[in-house]
């Protein structure tokens, strides 16, 4: 038994099989239930992944290495980004001026709430530079990550809660604020819960897909400007 | 193929992200920079719209699917958490929920609401 799964490890195709199988048992186990908000497919995609893996005592290190084949993709994928963020553009165009207003604030708050409630908390400093580019999507979070500190896997993980913490958060506050804007909505989606925020948002549409692009992309260039710099400032 | 072609030139505009992030030493991913070249190319209709939306559309489609592997990575992480969990968890979660309502808030008050939503057909 060992052996066979050390033969089928040897390529990535098992590893990309099991991905494709549990996204759509995921997606379906999802859409039996109703599709609640809270609950991205995603999540549960990975949960199921997890235990399969856990179940085949699958190390996730040769997982992550067979799967890296898939991951290989995100690069052309948020190039494609752009496509919905020129169809866009004249809606966001006619925004300049609250967008620009508001976009470097929210960047700042979303980091530095977190940042905030830790070190109120009594962590550490290299916890603090592990948390604050929380809301950066992955690639450029590992750049903020080389400059700043902080455990790397630390860090990744956090990535994932904000992310789910986002598409959870932001369902729940539109109701509460009774906002129907999908500009708005994809916006705070983008902006504070990276990819994770970003798929979401394509759910409800495209319009929300779009801000979403924006909200991810600008929270990613201004934390890769701000954030490095803000760290020295603070002498951390 | 518009498919291929399309992908080819996504392709293109992430390596040219590569290089000027390699070349300019800025903390900055390659796919973000390749993600404006390529706003910046088609907002000076610099051609290959057709192409370039028969590739991105389905890949955008699965990008759910492409950030999966990271995503599982989420729950073989526990270890690192280095007996700081509360603090952490309290910051991940506390601070997502204020930055979200902030972000909503502010939004709503800068941008206004829209009167229809999704009224006039996108181009």
């Amino acid at each position: 038994m060992t052996a066979l799964l050390d033969h089928l490890l040897a390529t990535p195709l098992l590893a990309i099989a099991l991905t494709l199988a549990a996204h759509a048992a995921g997606t379906r186990l999802l859409k039996a239930l109703g599709a609640p908000a809270w609950c991205p497919p995603i999540l549960a995609a990975a949960l199921l992944l997890a235990g399969v893996l856990a179940l085949l005592s699958i190390d996730y290190a040769d997982y992550r290495r067979g799967a890296a084949w898939l991951m290989l993709l995100l690069g052309p994928a948020t190039v494609a980004l752009g496509l919905p963020l020129h169809q866009q553009m004249p809606r966001i165009i006619a925004l300049w001026r609250p967008l620009l207003a508001c976009l470097p604030v929210a960047v700042l708050l979303a980091a530095a709430y977190a940042v905030g409630i830790a070190w109120w908390l009594g962590a550490p400093p290299e916890i603090l530079a592990a948390l604050a580019p929380k809301s950066v999507t992955a690639p450029i979070a590992l750049g903020i990550n080389a400059q700043i500190g902080g455990p790397v896997s630390l860090m990744m993980g956090g990535l994932l809660i904000t992310g789910v913490a986002t598409v959870g958060f932001v369902s729940l506050g539109a109701r509460l604020l009774g906002i129907h804007d999908e500009r708005i909505i994809g916006l705070a989606l983008g902006l504070n819960g990276h990819a994770l925020g970003t798929v979401r948002a394509f759910e409800i549409g495209p319009v929300a897909g779009a801000f979403a692009s924006l909200g991810m992309s600008l929270t990613g260039i201004l934390s890769a400007l701000f954030l490095p710099l803000a760290w020295r400032l603070v002498g951390a | 193929m518009p498919v291929l072609r399309g992908f080819l030139w996504l392709l293109g505009f992430l390596l040219l992200g590569e290089t000027l992030v390699t070349l300019t030493g800025l903390p900055v991913s390659a796919g973000v920079v390749g993600l404006l070249l390529l706003t910046t190319w088609l907002r000076l209709h610099g051609g290959g719209l057709g192409d370039i939306a028969a590739a991105a559309q389905p890949l955008i489609a699965v990008l759910a699917l492409l950030i999966m592997p990271g995503v599982v990575g989420a729950f073989f992480i526990l270890d690192a958490l280095e007996g700081q969990w509360t603090a952490i968890l309290a910051a991940l979660i506390g601070g997502t929920l204020l930055s979200v309502m902030t972000t909503l808030a502010l939004m709503r008050r800068l941008m206004g609401e829209a009167s229809a939503p999704g009224e006039e057909a996108p181009p």
